[in-house]
């Protein structure tokens, strides 16, 4: 079983799917009946989420994968 | 036909999201772009040795990050951990209670998306030193996983998990100053004990 603390220490890996399957669910269980740790454990997901969905969100330059295309089409010309 | 075409077009859809991350690495539109392209290059270059049924898209971030890596001469091989303050654990939910609940949404989720805008979240990623900053790049916005980013970075496992961990830390506290400087924050809410 795992305690608050060790829920607390191991809640990045969780996230991260980094953890064993049994060390896992020793993480689901306590989530299950510890109220804290689940506050917690929603925050840093939502938190995980939120960051992903901004920093993903990039316009790309006008143009950008015409002169990608174009660039491996010259290295082509030039290899032969 | 050959296998050379089919990488153009299977790598060309990842092309956006390493385009992110390039900007993310370089903090330059030009220099994201260029990066890119020659991440393109050395992958239809190198296509050969590239193991079919191997995952593209890591391959492509391998070959992304490494050549960033000699192309700024980065420092991501020499370990410089002390440029990183530390940050005591758990930074950014041991504050929630300082943000003013009546300037945010009921639901939690959207809340965390109305907490921060995308500029901060691309400006805190963008502050970490280098070390910290590409380690958090690919997991956090890429999903790669520890073992991935190991290999990528060539350096062991243990060290991607405490520059995840301290970046991550940092990152929290940057985006609490930034709210802060909004004025979400009311910090005589937060528990003296804090
Ligand atoms: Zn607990």
């Amino acid at each position: 079983m795992a305690d608050c603390q060790e829920t607390l220490n191991e809640l990045e890996s969780y996230l991260d799917s980094e953890l064993s399957e049994g060390r896992a669910n020793e993480i689901i269980t306590h989530l299950k009946g510890c109220t804290d740790c689940q506050g917690a454990y929603e925050f840093h997901a939502d938190l995980r989420t939120a960051i992903k969905t901004k920093a993903k969100n990039e316009e790309l330059p006008d143009g950008f994968l015409d002169r990608l295309r174009d660039c491996l089409g010259d290295d082509v010309l030039g290899a032969e | 036909m050959g296998a050379r075409e089919d990488f153009t077009n299977d790598a060309m859809q990842y092309a956006p999201q390493l385009f992110a991350t390039a900007l993310r690495m370089t903090r330059n539109r030009s220099d994201a772009e260029d990066l890119v392209q020659e991440t393109f290059l050395k992958g239809w270059r190198a296509f050969d040795s590239y193991q079919q049924g191997t995952n593209l898209r890591a391959w492509l971030f391998r070959i992304m990050t490494n050549t960033f890596i000699n192309k700024y001469n980065s420092q991501q091989r020499r370990p410089q951990e002390t440029e990183l303050d530390e940050v005591e654990e758990l930074f950014l939910f041991r504050r929630m209670g300082a943000f003013d609940q009546s300037k945010m949404s009921q639901s939690a989720e959207d809340q965390m998306l109305e907490l921060f805008t995308d500029e901060e979240v691309k400006n805190a990623i963008e502050s970490l030193p280098e070390t910290f900053r590409i380690p958090v790049l690919l997991s956090d916005v890429e999903g790669f996983s520890y073992k991935e980013i190991a290999e990528m970075l060539e350096v062991p496992i243990g060290t991607v998990m405490s520059r995840l961990h301290r970046g991550r830390k940092a990152m929290q506290k940057m985006l609490y100053e930034y709210a802060k400087e909004r004025g979400l924050v009311d910090e005589s809410l937060l528990d003296p004990q804090d």
